[in-house]
């Protein structure tokens, strides 16, 4: 895959010595006129060759500590920095600028984590790799060689003009440019689909084992640390807690804290029928981040604050009779976009989607950006009208909806008492009776009294979350959707989140539909999985029988790039298709690895057809969309 | 016209302390491409206000001089020494002369009856338009936002198309063409200014509108009509009070440039940019009468940026 | 191809704003009590002399017509006849608009500097930032006519150093191709003739200056305050290149969008300060022109000056906007 001939023979010089170094590393900012020890200590060296991963939740100052080995500390918040960090042998925070410009230049590479704001939006993208890598015939062959397919036509597409993933290789290919000695990958893949992030991390290891470089890979999720680095070492509240071999770290973590995380973090493995760890803070407390990315209660050491929440978790079985509650028909949707050149162009969001969901059961949505998954979530909620075909369901009152950033779901200026009493109108209720409600709404999500007074903003981003849960559920929901909840907050907050979910559906009895990227969230959640692909089913059935064997080659992808230590990097090729021009046939076919002659422009390839033993039970019934009914 | 971005006036105001600069801007306002309506009267909007004022009680202070103006401007009639519009002493008595603190022009009139009843117009006057500029513009702001579609569409060409002339001729043909009076110069002026605030205000509706609290509101049985009243349109309410206080100077500047062009109120009526314009004429031999109007206006504008920015230091305060 | 439909679309919204200037200056001419006929024929006129005048210039067409009549003159060049000097009011303006428009463009190349110095020094945090910024903010709290005052009683009444008004001390020294005093000079080779008019030029352009200054500044350093903080010039940085080259190639480029499209939308401030500014120096312009033409309800004068320098504010304007296209990509959809 990688094509990565040096530019020009590379003296490594003596390979035992480090190419970084920290030494008792302290870094500390000012913010709003406050100054906070951002990094408090911090011991580390990067061996030639090696790939550190650093992990640590959002706060913990790993990524500042990445600023201060770049020399790149924002001035603004007027750095002060303690202590050695080394690159080469120059200290990045006291040599003189040229020196560290040149370090910057010669011998590190960055990439961040959003392509999109990572690159100059107003510059050609071959120009912006050429001057770093200093010819256009050099940036063409560096863009090559980190799988940019016709590089010679892509040299002057503007960043808008290129997708996700083509856009990280285009900050990979920048970052490489001149054989840098350390490429520092500050969450490198968090901002892209499942699927393009096993393509990216194995660009990332792939450097290594062709350049010989040395990668410093920092990033909240413990699986893509443990898929590629040789060592990790893991962060809390601006210290290392724990540093070693990566296999070590994570099978036999010394530290509290480590094995919180460990605890916390959703695997294809973890088990299901246990209620998820949520380690590291309690479920009613107030977070101590409320707000702030400062996450450092001085004094407070990283053991005490883990707790174990264990909250009993009995099973909720896919329910015995097989009523459909929600039924869907044939459902098309599409949008009247313009393309990133600006011209008129049809978004085909949803093509022809037919799903019964049976009363009671848990069903998990998934698939990457532009499945459709949101908008077919979007639709059943009733929030988006344009389509065509039929859903018939409950009345919307009964149908709720958990939104992705629950901050944002909740009127800024209005108190968390107003939102749920808003819930309350038009309903015979007397106003100690709706006090009593309330209460108990609150009661539901661990929520103390006296967030009622208080305002979103004023609530941290677990608390958030409860109170749109409670939002919710004040008036028990028959249908409760939910758009990836958890996608935007740490572990144990998302697993404090889920767990929640899980005990209000038993408490209620709802039936949940719940949308997310994440397979190994959507494992947990749910007893049934749908996989949509560029706006259409591909796979339906039991989650765990899908996930052990999955039928179509998309979902099969999807499984093997979830990433996890002891895991291969999958290949997959290629990228999902713009929903504004989605393959004909079977979609998944220009990426497919079996694909067979007939799929381009196969009718009955985009069927969901039965496959396995006949269930008795519609929610048993593994159903696929190929031509190969899993059978490869 | 579209260019020019009103959607991306957007956004609840930022908290005071998420710029580490202090910013001049209206909160919420993001830089480069956002600004240029917010900021197209041209006029300021109080550069030392963020970082000489800091904390609440020079910003109380600020407003209770806006408050004590406001009381002067209605007050004038009585506090005034002399008639205005009459000769009451010797012609071109300087300023600091004993009867006339301010001087008197050249055929004897008192300059500070004159000033502080010129005054009272352009503030009352400014505050008017204003207050109109904001009603009429945030209603329609507010509908072309919350309905979207082609109310939206419709009124928003209209409004672009208005943003798109050159507001201040228009303002001079308007007034020239209605002739010379009080309520022709509000007819002029507020003509050319609500297009602004509404295209502020829908602005604003628009980003709310999209957040995901609009549809959560929905989604928790709020109607069209509780969505915008309760969810919509409180949100647009910091914005548009600190627009509009900051907008008062601009007022203030452009009536006294009308009535410098002789587009305000007839002859002896006591107005500042007429009476400034009447006097340039005294300017080498006796410059308290054209400058004193003068200064009264700077004054005002003044009191007025200083005062917009007190409240919007205030209620970023409070967001 | 983005970017020729693109300047299309704005060359199209040009003409449909000319258009509908012309109705605003059409409507507005209906709804003034000015009589075109007593002031053609005097007041003393017969009835029947005034009518047959009516009939033929046209007024007791319907109104549609006129005002086809009307956009049709303004297509030939053709914007009426002054009540006052009887001309062809587009002679007129003709006369008088050079004057004005060396006003306006020497007034917006100072602006320019100003809101530059103000804005670079206000985001470098260099000494001397905040009196700059303290003194730009007084004086755009100031009115347009009262600086121009206070300039003529400090630098021609009391320090002697600058004429107080026209745009030169010997009126007939050039008779140039442009109309612009100052650019004339120059072509016809005398330096000191420019100078003198520079001179002249210099106290109203920096009246009319100061509030623009303050307004373009604030945008541009707003514009460079939030690119400075963007991701992509971190990642410029963490390429090794000089600070220079990153301000020069990845800061400036995104950071002049708003302040382009703020200094469009002042150049109709400009004009219309330059009307009340004239007359505070004498500068043989429009604004004199109109001075004169309001005393006297000339509205066909009026509205032509109106119309040339709303036609001219609003092709800025358009140029602004093509200029943003070029500048951002991403503007050109």
């Amino acid at each position: 895959m990688l094509d990565l001939e040096p530019a020009r023979p590379v003296d490594r010089g003596p390979t035992d010595r480090p190419v970084a170094r920290l030494h008792d590393l302290r870094v500390s900012l000012s913010r709003n006129s406050r100054r906070t020890e951002v990094v408090r200590g911090v011991d580390l060296e990067i061996g030639r060759g090696e790939i550190v991963g650093v992990v640590g939740q959002s706060g913990s100052g790993k990524s500042v500590m990445s600023l201060a080995l770049m020399g790149l500390l924002p001035a603004s918040a007027l750095p002060q920095v303690s202590g050695a960090v080394e690159v080469d042998g120059v200290d990045m925070a006291t040599a003189p600028e040229a020196a560290r410009r040149r370090v910057r230049r010669l011998d590190l590479g960055v990439v961040f984590q959003d392509p999109m704001t990572s690159l100059n939006p107003t510059m050609r993208i071959g120009r912006q790799v050429a001057e770093a890598a200093g010819s256009p015939a050099e940036a063409i062959r560096l863009l090559r060689a980190v799988g940019i397919p016709q590089p010679e036509q892509r040299y002057g597409a503007y960043p808008h003009e290129l997708s996700g993933g083509l856009r990280q290789r285009v900050m990979i290919a920048i970052a490489i440019a001149g054989d840098p000695a350390l490429i520092i990958a500050d969450e490198p893949t968090t901002a892209l689909d499942v699927t393009v992030q096993a393509q990216v991390l194995r660009v990332l290891a792939g450097l290594r084992d062709e350049l010989g470089c040395s990668i410093l890979m920092i990033t909240h999720d413990l699986g893509v640390a443990a898929q590629i680095a040789d060592r990790i070492a893991v962060m809390y509240a601006g210290e290392v807690v724990e540093e070693g071999p990566a296999l070590g770290v994570l099978e036999a973590p010394q530290h509290p804290y480590t094995r919180g995380l460990l605890r916390a973090r959703l695997s294809l493995e973890t088990e299901r029928g246990r209620p998820l760890h949520t380690g590291l803070t309690d479920a009613g407390a107030l977070d101590p981040d409320a707000g702030t990315d400062a996450r450092a209660p001085s004094g407070t050491e990283p053991a005490t604050a883990v707790e174990e929440a264990v909250v009993e978790r009995t099973t909720v079985s896919a329910p015995a009779r097989s009523e459909a509650i929600l039924r869907l028909t044939e459902v098309r949707c599409e949008f009247a976009v313009r393309d990133a050149r600006g011209r008129r162009a049809t978004l085909a969001a949803l093509r022809g989607v037919t799903l019964d969901v049976q009363e009671g059961e848990s069903l998990a949505l998934v698939g990457e950006s532009g499945s459709g998954k949101s908008t077919l979530l979007r639709a059943v909620a009733g929030l988006e009208t344009r389509y065509t075909g039929t859903i018939d369901g409950p009345p919307r009152s009964d149908v709720q909806m958990v939104f992705q950033d629950a901050g944002a779901s909740l009127t800024p200026w209005l108190s968390t008492e107003a939102l749920l009493l808003e819930r309350l109108r038009g309903r015979d209720l007397s106003r100690v009776e709706r006090r009593e409600r309330v209460r108990e709404a609150l009661d539901r999500v661990g929520l103390p009294e006296t967030t009622l007074a208080a305002k979103p903003s004023e609530l941290s981003g677990g608390q958030r979350q409860r109170v749109a849960l409670a939002r919710a559920t004040i008036v028990p929901p028959r249908i409760l959707l939910c758009d990836e909840p958890t996608s935007a907050l740490d572990v144990s907050l998302a697993a404090n989140v889920l767990n929640l979910i899980h005990d209000l559906r038993r408490q209620m009895g709802m039936t949940v539909l719940f949308v997310t990227h994440d397979l190994a969230v959507a494992r947990i959640v749910s007893d049934r999985l749908a996989v949509m692909y560029l706006g259409r089913l591909v796979e339906t059935g039991p989650v765990e029988k899908v996930i052990a064997e999955p039928a179509h080659p998309y979902t099969r992808a999807l499984v093997a790039a979830v990433p996890g230590a002891r895991r291969e990097l999958p290949v997959i090729v290629g990228e999902p298709a713009s929903p504004m021009a989605p393959p004909t046939g079977c979609a998944f076919h220009p990426r497919c690895p079996v694909m067979q002659d007939e799929c381009p422009s196969t009718l009955e390839g985009i069927q969901l057809v039965e496959i396995g033993p006949r269930a008795d039970v519609e929610a048993r019934q593994h159903r696929v969309a190929c031509v190969l009914r899993g059978e490869f | 016209m579209s260019s020019v971005a009103g959607e991306q006036l957007a956004g609840v105001p930022v908290a005071p302390g998420a710029d580490p600069t202090p910013t001049t801007s209206v909160p919420g306002v993001p830089g480069a491409s956002g600004v240029p309506l917010a900021r197209r009267r041209g006029f300021p909007a109080g550069v030392p206000g963020a970082r000489l004022l800091t904390g609440r009680l020079p910003s109380l202070v600020m407003i209770a001089v806006l408050v004590l103006l406001t009381a002067l401007a209605l007050l004038a009639p009585v506090l005034v020494p002399y008639d205005p519009v009459q000769p009451v002493g010797v012609p071109y008595a300087p300023v600091g002369d004993p009867q006339h603190l301010l001087g008197t022009d050249m055929i004897g009139r008192d300059l500070l009856s004159r000033t502080l009843l010129g005054m009272r117009t352009s503030w009352l006057l400014a505050l008017v338009v204003v207050a109109v500029g904001l009603v009429v513009g945030g209603v329609v702001g507010v509908a072309a936002g919350a309905f979207g579609g082609v109310v939206d569409s419709v009124l928003m060409r209209v409004t672009d198309m208005f943003l798109a002339l050159p507001s201040m001729l228009v303002a001079v043909a308007v007034a020239a063409a209605l002739g010379p009076g009080l309520t022709n110069t509000f007819l002029a002026i507020s003509v050319v200014w609500w297009p602004y605030y509404a295209r502020i205000v829908r602005g604003e509706v628009r980003s709310l509108a999209v957040r995901p609290h609009v549809e959560a509101a929905r989604m928790a049985g709020a109607g069209q009509l509780r969505v915008m009243t309760r969810h919509l349109v409180p949100g647009v309410v910091p914005t548009a009070v600190i627009t509009a206080s900051l907008d008062i100077g601009a007022v203030v500047l452009t009536l006294a440039s009308l009535s410098f062009l002789g587009l305000g109120q007839p002859a002896p009526a006591p107005e500042l940019g007429a009476d400034t314009s009447r006097g340039m004429s005294e300017l080498l031999a006796h410059w308290w009468i054209p400058v004193v109007p003068g200064l009264a206006v700077m004054l005002l504008s003044l009191v007025a940026n200083l005062g917009g920015d007190a409240v919007r230091n205030l209620m970023a305060r409070r967001g | 191809m983005a970017r020729l439909r693109f300047i299309a679309g704005r060359l199209a919204a040009l003409a449909v704003l000319l258009l509908v200037l012309s109705l605003v200056l059409f409507v507005l001419q209906e709804v003034s009590d000015a009589d075109p006929v007593a002031s053609t024929l005097g007041a003393n006129a017969s009835q029947e002399a005034r009518e047959a005048a009516r009939e033929r210039m046209g007024l007791n067409d319907p109104a549609p017509e006129r005002y086809l009549d009307y956009v049709g003159g303004l297509v030939t060049g053709d914007l009426g006849t002054s009540f006052r000097t009887r001309h062809p009011v587009a002679d007129d303006i003709g006369t008088y608009l050079p004057a004005t428009l060396e006003l306006v463009l020497g007034a917006l190349l100072v602006a320019l500097v100003l809101a530059v110095a103000f804005a670079v020094s206000s985001v470098l945090r260099w000494r001397g930032a905040g009196l700059v910024r303290g003194l730009l903010f007084l004086g755009s709290t100031t009115p347009t006519f009262l600086l121009g005052i206070l300039g003529l009683m400090l630098f021609y009444r009391d320090l002697g150093w600058l004429p107080a008004s026209g745009r030169l001390s010997d009126r007939g020294a050039v008779d140039g191709p442009t109309g612009l005093v100052v650019l004339d000079a120059l072509l016809a080779g005398q330096p000191a003739v420019a100078v003198d008019a520079l001179q002249h030029l210099l106290l109203p352009a920096l009246a009319l200056a100061v509030g623009p200054a303050l307004s373009i500044g604030r945008v541009l350093r707003s514009g460079l305050v939030t690119t400075l903080d963007a991701d992509f010039v971190r990642t410029a940085r963490a390429k090794g290149l000089t600070e220079r080259r990153v301000l020069a190639r990845h800061v400036m480029r995104n950071s002049v969008n708003g302040a382009l499209s703020m200094t469009g939308l002042q150049l109709g401030f400009m004009f219309a300060g330059a009307l009340v500014i004239e007359s505070v120096f004498s500068w043989p312009g429009l604004g004199s022109y109109l001075g004169a033409s309001i005393p006297v309800s000339d509205f066909p004068a009026i509205a032509g000056v109106t119309f040339v320098l709303g036609a001219i504010y609003i092709a800025s304007n358009t140029v602004a906007d093509v200029l943003q296209g070029a500048a951002d990509p991403r503007i050109a959809l």
